[in-house]
């Protein structure tokens, strides 16, 4: 049987259906964590993202245009909650001074021997260097080279996602990567690239 | 020979358009096809971030734990709405109250001359207000049924072979308990016989639930359900809800229990 589309289904949830909005959630809390872990980095973060997102959904259905893809709709929401908990925790870390773990295993990367590198690059850790690498990008750069990198949102749209101009966005992907090259070239060998 | 810089290399890879002349650049120098390889070979390592998996049942435990608060936030719409209709209607009454005393101390004559007979300042405030009580008692009656219903489809339609995990649902039934008494009575005090009724056939079933710890086993689901089925209260709820709800009732071939409301 053909599935509904979903703009069938938030008409119905519009209507005060709530079957029909269960049948939103199920269908984007996959693709909405996705985007959340990626951002936040964090598990248990994201399923609150995931949370916040619908609960967002929920409350501003009535202003869901119709034009719009519901998937993209929520998506941004998804981007927006992820952003507003990255920068309270960016003021929390502040205050806290941080995760001193991150920020020890990313300076350490750059401090290894090439032995240690090849020890590495056959190691299961590498997933750790890159999480850890990721921690050390501020709220704004991580979104940036989220929605860039993994997202592959025009730098526009990441621009006025984030409220800076188009120029501030591109230098917030290229501080960025910059930051993560310099974590984990000392770990990564050059990889011919034909982009 | 101008090196691209490190922005260019970026917007390159990325397909910006910022570097047109990048593809020919790399082609021809050694040191920068260098710097870009690295850079992939960094962007490479970055797509291995892993994303933890989740289950197909993940949408259904987001709706699980979001239905909660989807009806709270509800419940605080209805409160905010209630604050500003009370305030409205004690403005109301203040006004009439205001409006009562002024005509008596300013114009006694007026009203001795047209023989007018006396009226009784606070008859009519104490009628608007005993029907705002009442309004008032529909729509928080409205919005607990809700939650009543929500908590009867969720035992209603639990497969009574397994064990069912209720702890979030036992802690708010003990909830509902609570006002579920404050309603019954206060509907009984005014003559609501149908909601107090109602009310009344709930309250055992959500006992029953809230001290039902954090799982019910098979035989604890059967006898709720049987419970739930035998008064038709499922229905019941649904009826009396879109009622006080100013909804229309479902259009449903009456079930058993019905004769009662």
């Amino acid at each position: 049987m053909e599935m509904t589309t979903d703009l069938a289904v938030v008409s119905r949830a519009r209507s005060g259906d709530a079957d029909a909005f269960r049948q939103l959630v199920e269908r984007h809390s996959k693709p909405m964590f996705r985007v959340a872990y990626r951002m936040t980095g964090n598990e248990h973060d994201a399923d609150d993202v995931v949370q916040e997102t619908f609960l967002r959904a929920y409350k501003q259905l009535r202003h869901f245009e119709e034009r719009a893809n519901f998937g993209t709709w929520l998506h941004r929401i998804a981007v927006n909650c992820s952003l507003d908990l990255l920068r309270a925790r960016g003021r929390a870390d502040k205050h806290y001074g941080g995760d001193p773990e991150s920020a020890e295993l990313a300076g350490a990367a750059a401090a290894r021997t090439d032995a240690q590198q090849d020890r590495l690059l056959m190691s299961a850790d590498m997933q750790k260097h890159v999480a850890a690498a990721m921690e050390l990008l501020s709220s704004n750069e991580r979104t940036a080279f989220v929605l860039r990198h993994f997202e592959g949102m025009p730098v526009e749209e990441i621009g006025k996602t984030l409220g800076i101009q188009v120029n501030a966005a591109k230098h917030t992907i290229f501080r960025a990567v910059r930051k993560l090259r310099e974590a984990l070239e000392p770990i990564v060998r050059s990889t011919p690239c034909n982009t | 020979m101008q090196h691209l810089t490190e922005e260019q290399l970026v917007s390159h890879y990325y397909h910006d358009g910022d570097a047109p002349f990048a593809p020919q650049h790399l082609a021809a120098c050694d040191e920068c096809r260098a710097q870009f390889d690295t850079l992939c070979g960094v962007l490479t390592l970055v797509d291995q971030l892993p994303i933890p998996e989740r289950g197909d049942a993940y949408g259904d435990e987001v709706w699980t734990r979001l239905r909660w608060k989807l009806g709270s936030n509800r419940r605080r719409s209805v409160y905010g709405w209630m604050s500003i209709a009370a305030a409205l209607v004690v403005a109301f009454i203040g006004g009439i109250l205001w409006h009562a005393r002024t005509q008596q101390t300013v114009t006694p004559q007026t009203v001795a001359a047209h023989n007018t007979p006396p009226v009784a300042p606070a008859a009519q405030p104490a009628a608007i207000a005993s029907a705002s009580k009442d309004r008032l008692l529909l729509v928080v009656v409205s919005d607990h049924l809700d939650s009543s219903e929500r908590m009867l489809l969720e035992i209603s339609n639990a497969d009574a072979k397994h064990p069912l995990d209720v702890a979030s649902e036992s802690k708010r039934a003990g909830e509902l308990v609570a006002s579920n008494r404050i309603y019954r009575q206060t509907a009984t005090r005014r003559g609501e016989t149908r909601i107090a009724s109602l009310l009344s056939d709930l309250e055992p079933v959500l006992v029953e639930l809230s001290h039902a710890g954090s799982t019910l086993s098979p035989d604890e689901i059967a006898a709720l359900q049987k419970r739930i089925d035998s008064k038709g209260l499922l229905f019941k709820v649904r009826v009396v809800s879109a009622q006080v709800g100013g909804h229309e009732a479902p259009a449903t071939v009456p079930q058993k229990g019905m004769d009662s409301l």
